[in-house]
């Protein structure tokens, strides 16, 4: 297919579309709009419906209805509004359901503002939600890779039978790029949903999908069920890229989303005056490709990690716990929707380059 | 490339009023810009460009305002925190502005017919004298790509706008992707659209480095070359 301009929340929407989605809720919550405003134009034509629910709480208990029938599901938010859903994503979670949320974040805590962040990392990686579950997290960086992931996070959750997030900052969300959308969508075989979800037990014993155990060995058993889903995913479904990593570097960049775009700049052009830099981009945030930085920045000229974030220094701690202190981790952000520029990148990036030993300004 | 590059002439404008309208995305913001810059340039009366855009939070032409400041372009645009919100607020200096027709008045208006809804409001001011009012088509974009989107895009914003386009833009672009071909496809596009609604292109705006590798002849309106102002965070300009 050609290439075509998209704003990214409506990418996200065809790109569920193309992905053979036809249900979606959601409520109104800006920087997100456009994917209900795309859903409600282009899902009649699909044979598909887009419900409005009353609140996210509603929205949130749509999903899992819905998810249960083995149908594929998503909504899009932005970070309040992803707040209120979280105790439905822990019963759904807990009720092994595939469904995917986007969470186009905005800055916070509270209502915050509308302008981009990158401040719902914890609750994206660490839970949010109540119990022993963890949400399979997929950052994209660009429109393009936003299609890309959207497409094969309903197959992620599927395979996983666990909720899969998409967070994007509201950068992602509101930027117009070209995108091309594949002629045919192909997805590896997986059991069908028939095995499990409601679907009317015609000729076979009813189900019941529940996150609801009491008797505790059971629930036991699910957590640790759960454990081992995710135990699997670290396995196999480890995401990332990485630019310009080189063994003379001295500074290993840790970034992710739209801010390793900015630092991406910062890295080209300083490569140009001869200062060479290389940048560790995580595209899955759980799984963490812990493993993977611990390498990079255990290498043997690497004097300094720099992680770069528009939050205050939440991804850090998973590099701090990846790089267990085999070098120095540093951080430099900005949060509420002040986004550095590539110049303070490269001004910070400079200042470890002279003193590796200091200690960089918050902001 | 041999020879001297194609020069375009202008866009010129007789009307005090140009409101630039269109789907959501089609590049309004940016057009709306460049073409205050063009107007403080070539002609003597005052620019001032007035932000309409109350449906969305990001890229718009305030963001742009203190550029345009350095440019002596006077810029209306929410101030304080309500700079940043995307609440539905019509400043009354908009209004004012409308109806004295000091110099030129350029409108950046919001995407589609729930952006333009804003106009109808401003409908008494508008009809005390002439204005233009342009549709921007980007031929890339969803709903605009053919005649029949574009047809539905204009009949729907004059409706909730309870104003009629006098003219046409086409702003056909793919950003990084741009082609001469695509500029063409999209003018292409544009004139069935004028033939279909008898309203003039008044001019094509795009990058003058790729519009110059058209072949001269193609283009018989004026040409708004454009400079990008409202830039990704990890661009540069």
């Amino acid at each position: 297919m050609a290439k075509i301009l998209m704003k990214g929340n409506e990418a996200i929407a065809e790109a569920a579309i193309k992905a053979g989605c036809v249900n979606y809720f959601c409520y109104p919550i800006t920087p997100q709009n456009e994917v209900g405003e795309y859903m409600a134009r282009r899902l009649p034509e699909v044979g598909g419906a887009f419900l409005q629910g009353e609140s996210e709480v509603a929205v949130g208990n749509m999903l899992f209805g819905a998810a249960s029938t083995g149908q594929r599901v998503f909504t899009t938010s932005s970070s309040p509004g992803i707040s209120l859903m979280q105790e439905s994503i822990s019963y759904m979670a807990g009720a092994h359901l595939p469904v995917v949320i986007v969470n186009i974040m905005r800055g916070g805590p509270g209502l915050g503002g509308i302008l981009p962040a990158q401040s719902d990392y914890f609750q994206a990686t660490k839970g949010g939600g109540h119990g022993d579950y963890r949400l399979l997290v997929l950052a994209p960086s660009t429109i393009q890779e936003a299609v890309d992931l959207m497409m094969l996070s309903f197959h992620l959750a599927e395979k996983y039978r666990n909720p899969v997030m998409i967070i994007g900052d509201g950068m992602i969300g509101q930027m117009m790029e070209p995108v091309e959308f594949p002629e045919h969508h192909e997805e590896p075989e997986l059991p069908s949903n028939d095995l499990w979800a409601i679907t009317g037990a015609k000729g076979r014993e009813p189900r019941v999908i529940k996150s609801l155990f009491l008797d505790p060995k059971l629930l036991d058993d699910n957590s640790w069920n759960l454990y081992d889903k995710y135990a699997r995913m670290e396995r196999e479904e480890i995401r990332f890229e990485s630019y310009r990593i080189k063994p003379k570097n001295k500074i290993l960049i840790v970034s992710y989303g739209t801010m390793a775009r900015i630092c991406q700049t910062a890295i080209d052009e300083l490569e140009k005056d001869g200062v060479s830099v290389g940048l560790f981009r995580p595209i899955t945030l759980f799984p963490f490709p812990s493993k993977q930085i611990a390498k990079e920045a255990k290498k043997k000229n690497i004097e300094n990690v720099l992680v770069i974030e528009m939050s205050t220094a939440q991804m850090k701690e998973d590099v701090d716990l990846a790089v267990l202190g085999a070098k120095p981790v540093k951080f430099y952000g900005e949060t509420g929707g002040l986004v550095p520029s590539p110049d303070a990148v490269k001004e910070q990036i400079m200042k470890l380059i002279k003193n590796p030993n200091d200690e960089l300004k918050r902001r | 490339m041999t020879g001297s590059a194609p020069t375009f002439p202008a866009p010129e404008f007789k009307e005090p009023i140009i409101a630039i309208v269109g789907g959501y995305g089609s590049g309004k913001s940016e057009v709306a810009v460049n073409l205050s810059h063009l107007l403080v340039q070539s002609q003597p009366e005052p620019v001032t460009i007035a932000d309409l855009d109350i449906v969305n939070p990001y890229f718009r032409s305030r963001e742009a305002a203190s550029q345009l400041d350095k440019l002596g372009i006077r810029s209306i645009v929410p101030e304080g925190s309500l700079h940043y919100a995307d609440l539905p607020i019509i400043l009354p200096q908009i209004k004012g502005a409308i109806e004295n027709r000091d110099g030129k008045l350029v409108l950046d208006v919001g995407g589609d017919d729930v952006g333009a809804r804003v106009l109808s409001s401003l409908h008494d001011a508008f009809e005390k004298g002439g204005y233009e009012m342009l549709l921007v088509i980007n031929a890339n974009r969803p709903f605009t790509s053919d005649v029949a989107g574009c047809m539905k895009m204009l009949n729907d914003i004059e409706k909730s706008s309870r104003l009629k386009f006098t003219g046409i833009i086409s702003n056909t672009h793919l950003m990084e992707y741009t082609t001469p071909d695509t500029i063409m496809d999209g003018y292409r596009l544009t004139q069935e659209v004028a033939t279909k609604t008898k309203l003039p292109i008044v001019f094509l705006s795009a990058m003058s480095e790729i519009v110059t590798g058209v072949e001269p002849g193609l283009i018989d309106v004026p040409v708004l070359l454009l400079d990008r102002y409202l830039l990704k965070p990890w661009e540069r300009s």
